[in-house]
């Protein structure tokens, strides 16, 4: 076995030719099946990261390579610089981890970094190198580009799903963007902003599932939240806030106008500095009764409180903030794109535009 | 009285848990055993952990020790340390989750004692929400059954939506019955106080995801369907080893045997998920109709020959795992000269149009070397051995083995040529692993059939008829065994049992596979 193979196994990053990617990988397991010992080399997805910037880049892999344990997949992470020099080169490597009883299960990782005109061959190098038969999800690390559309069109070709993190944001304009190419291209888009909601979207649902509850979503009337944000002049922290209040617009069959406004409701914000971000609190008034779920992050949980003339006992949710890597695995572990994110994002734009306006 | 379907909650649209059960009082016969322990508040504090039940969902434990409420909850946190999935224990779930965690002491036979859990049930309705919604978990010996289901009529605490009331559901731990008629009395027992749908019979080997799994490959799978017949399929082989013996369970096992414990309700409903013709929904009714077409389609013992069919067996002292361990007689509270049957090996038959004459092996055993259940489908042969004349080729059957615990998961055998100048053959695995594929650690089976309870789905529960159909056609069988002078063959602790089992199936021309 070659040094540089023994290295990819052990998880190095070890430089190959461009035009034979496929074949130093296939010759890496070969010599795992034979020298190595109960190694499974395991896929669920191709997962394909953009990176603009050598940190980016690092970034990515590190947070791929862990989400790669709990969702086996091909990893390309691709670093792009049409103004750099016009050279490409190529690395793999292996994300191992023990699965117990002394078995390995490994995912394969490619990183390749293109600059000049070598950019333009990045696109079908990758869509050579995607394993058939395996949805591609696509993440777009940090800000979303807004030139070169044709370039994120001939990525985003084979893709099932694009993911950014709208936390990274500038404006609403950028979410208008995400909204586009779900719109305008097969690729139905998914921000980890929305995935982060999960819990605090479950803990509002628990507040509607007793019988009794069900029916006062359509008298909402008022909906507060408050949240933490480090930098409280970010769009992108606000995003999470947004969604929030958008979905529960959504769902309870309300509609947000042009200029942002939403008849018979009162929808507030606030964002508090804090060293970490986060939503707090949401209060919803409804006729006859009203509900607050509050996070306690000491205790790590939400707690839900109906008051009114309802008997419903506090309830108690487990949460965390989530780390990116785990944010990417509840995300491909769901076999589609959550359809309702295209449901509230135009909402969430009409909000943040008006917001922005004031 | 006709019930008025609610709306759906629109904010769970897209959540993974789109359905959630109404909160409702959950009362466990037999607090105070071992399965309330090992098993359910353990996978009941599961739930409350990884937020599937509902706000006010509350737990009664019931049961004759003279605990209180505090006692109890600090026992049963000891539990969830040690047996929950999702240990060790959580400080700000605990505390949630005790909040609706009471104790009721009584004795099952006492009508005063239910007087005082209906008066804690009737309080957690005002102060909790349960909404008069009743579920009795009955984890107690059968014997207890009559007495408790009687009580419940008579003190007025069963109650059902299509009289008018919120609804009330029961909840049967195997074994259901010791023979066909106990079976039948008990269900008799059974529908003079419940309906038949308020009736949940648990068998935990249909909480496993690997078994649910069954009907996902089957029937969400294009390419297995055409070939699930007896034009490509050879025969089929049912393994379910463990390497433990009876622990402490002898009096119980002494009256029940290997067959009464595994085959009549673990394997049929493996047997019966294999077997069955597609249903026609996904829906309680539709997946059991099918089931017990095939429990029913199962070919008689031949009489007076039911040896070339059925081969018992018995452990002697042996070594499992590399520790010695002794015979069955020698265990504890069994008797030294017990007939009683750890192992069993069938060969059974499913009369009907798609399986005519296509055999299933069966076996289940104790002390056997290691513990694994595993079903493998074994195919015919290619039609035209091409390759016979070629050197160095031995064609061997494909087998498609799902391996339902532990290490989870699906392979298929087939051959392929061996790289090189000539043509030799090898067969060669495809392999799918959950534990590879999905990482996490799947839910335990007595999780997911709480929750289906709650949500009053009895697709994963045992019917009535089902239960009945599997005795009537064990039964005949276990009567032979009983009357017979002959003993279980004997079979070494840390062996695949008796030598009359292999011998069984090798006399068609085939063996067992080595799980």
């Amino acid at each position: 076995m070659s040094d540089n193979i023994r290295d990819a196994i052990a998880g190095e990053e070890v430089r190959v030719d461009y035009n034979s990617i496929e074949q130093t990988l296939a010759e890496l397991w070969r010599i795992e099946k034979t020298e190595g010992e109960a190694v499974t080399r395991a896929a669920l997805w191709n997962v394909v990261a953009h990176a603009s910037s050598s940190e980016h880049h690092t970034s990515a892999s590190e947070i791929l390579g862990r989400a790669s344990i709990a969702v086996p997949q091909r990893t390309i992470v691709i670093r792009t610089n049409p103004e750099g020099p016009p050279e490409m080169a190529a690395w793999i490597s292996a994300n191992c981890h023990l699965l117990g009883a002394g078995k390995q299960v490994c995912s394969e990782e490619i990183s390749i970094v293109a600059g000049g005109d070598r950019v333009e061959r990045v696109p079908p190098l990758v869509h050579a190198l995607l394993i058939p038969d395996m949805p591609v999800a696509f993440w777009w690390v940090g800000d979303l580009p807004h030139e070169n559309e044709a370039y994120v069109r001939s990525l985003l070709g084979p893709a099932d799903r694009l993911i950014v993190d709208s936390v990274h944001f500038d404006s609403p304009e950028d979410l208008g963007l995400v909204q586009r190419t779900g719109e305008r291209t097969s690729t139905p888009p998914a921000d980890l902003n929305w995935v982060r909601l999960d819990e605090w979207r479950a803990a509002a649902a628990s507040v509607f599932d007793p019988p009794s509850m069900r029916g006062r979503l359509k008298t909402l009337r008022e909906i507060r939240i408050i949240a933490n944000v480090t930098d409280i002049a970010y769009f992108g922290e606000s995003v999470e806030a947004l969604y929030l209040a958008s979905w529960l617009v959504a769902q309870a069959g309300m509609g947000v106008d042009d200029s942002g406004n939403i008849p018979d409701l009162s929808c507030t914000f606030e964002f508090r500095p804090a060293d970490t971000r986060g939503i707090l609190r949401v209060d919803l008034e409804m006729d006859g009764s009203s509900a607050a779920i509050e996070r306690h992050p000491e205790r790590c949980v939400l707690t839900t409180n109906v008051d009114g003339q309802l008997n419903v006992p506090e309830a108690l949710l487990r949460t965390s903030r989530k780390k990116v890597d785990e944010l990417i695995v509840r995300e491909l572990k769901q076999p589609e794109s959550d359809r309702l994110l295209m449901k509230v994002l135009p909402s969430a734009i009409r909000i943040a535009r008006r917001r922005s306006a004031a | 009285m006709t019930t008025v379907a609610l709306e759906p909650n629109p904010l769970r649209e897209g959540l993974e848990q789109e359905r959630v059960p109404d909160a409702s009082c959950l009362v466990i016969f037999g607090a105070s055993g071992d399965l309330t322990h090992r098993k359910l508040l353990p996978a009941l504090y599961s739930l409350a952990h990884d937020g599937l039940l509902p706000a006010g969902q509350t737990i009664i434990g019931f049961a004759r020790p003279d605990y209180g409420d505090e006692a109890f909850r600090a026992d049963i946190r000891k539990a969830c340390n040690e047996f929950a999935r999702t240990k060790p224990v959580d400080d700000a779930v605990w505390e949630n989750f005790a909040k609706g965690l009471f104790y009721v002491q009584g004795d099952f036979t006492e009508p005063e004692a239910y007087n005082r859990l209906n008066q804690k049930l009737t309080e957690c309705d005002r102060t909790r929400g349960t909404g008069g919604r009743r579920i009795y978990y009955l984890a107690v010996p059968p014997n207890f059954f009559p007495v408790i289901a009687e009580l419940l009529g008579a003190e007025g605490m069963v109650t059902d939506p299509e009289r008018g009331g919120p609804y009330t559901r029961v909840i049967i731990e195997k074994p259901f019955g010791h023979d066909l008629a106990t079976a039948r009395e008990l269900n008799r027992v059974a529908v003079t106080t419940f309906r038949e749908r308020q009736v949940f019979r648990i068998d935990h080997y249909l909480g496993k995801e690997t078994v649910q799994n069954l009907l996902v490959l089957r029937f969400a799978n294009g390419i297995f369907e055409p070939f699930w017949n007896r034009q490509y399929i050879d025969h089929v082989q049912l393994t379910v080893a463990e390497s433990i013996g009876v622990e402490k369970r002898g009096p119980y096992f002494e009256s029940a045997g290997i067959a009464r414990d595994i085959i009549q309700n673990h394997m049929m409903q493996l047997l019966s998920l294999v077997a069955m013709e597609p249903p026609v929904a996904f829906e309680a009714d539709a997946v059991r109709d099918e089931k017990v077409k095939v429990v029913r389609a199962l070919r008689d013992f031949p009489a007076g020959h039911e040896s070339s069919s059925a081969v018992r067996g018995q452990y002697t002292a042996g070594s499992v795992l590399g520790e010695a361990v002794p015979g069955y007689r020698q265990e504890e509270r069994v008797s030294p000269t017990s007939r009683v049957e750890t192992y069993a090996a069938m060969k059974v038959f499913v009369d009907n149009w798609r399986w005519a004459d296509v055999p299933f092996y069966l076996r289940a055993g104790k002390r056997l070397p290691k513990r694994v259940t595993d079903i493998s489908i074994h195919f015919r042969p290619a039609p035209y051995p091409l390759f016979k004349k070629v050197a160095g080729v031995r064609t061997q059957p494909n087998v498609l083995a799902i391996r339902i615990q532990p290490d989870e998961g699906i392979a298929l055998k087939f051959d392929s040529k061996v790289p090189g100048p000539t043509v030799r053959t090898a067969p060669v695995t495809m392999e799918f692993r959950y534990a590879t594929s999905f990482g996490a650690e799947p839910p335990e089976a007595y999780e997911r059939l709480l929750l289906e309870t709650m949500l009053g789905d009895s697709t994963l529960f045992a019917r009535r008829d089902e239960v009945e159909t599997a005795w009537a056609w064990l039964d005949p069988l276990l009567h032979v065994w009983e009357e017979s002078p002959e003993p279980p063959d004997p079979y070494p602790a840390g062996t695949w049992g008796p030598p009359s089992a292999d011998a069984m199936i090798e006399r068609d021309g085939r063996r067992w596979r080595r799980p």
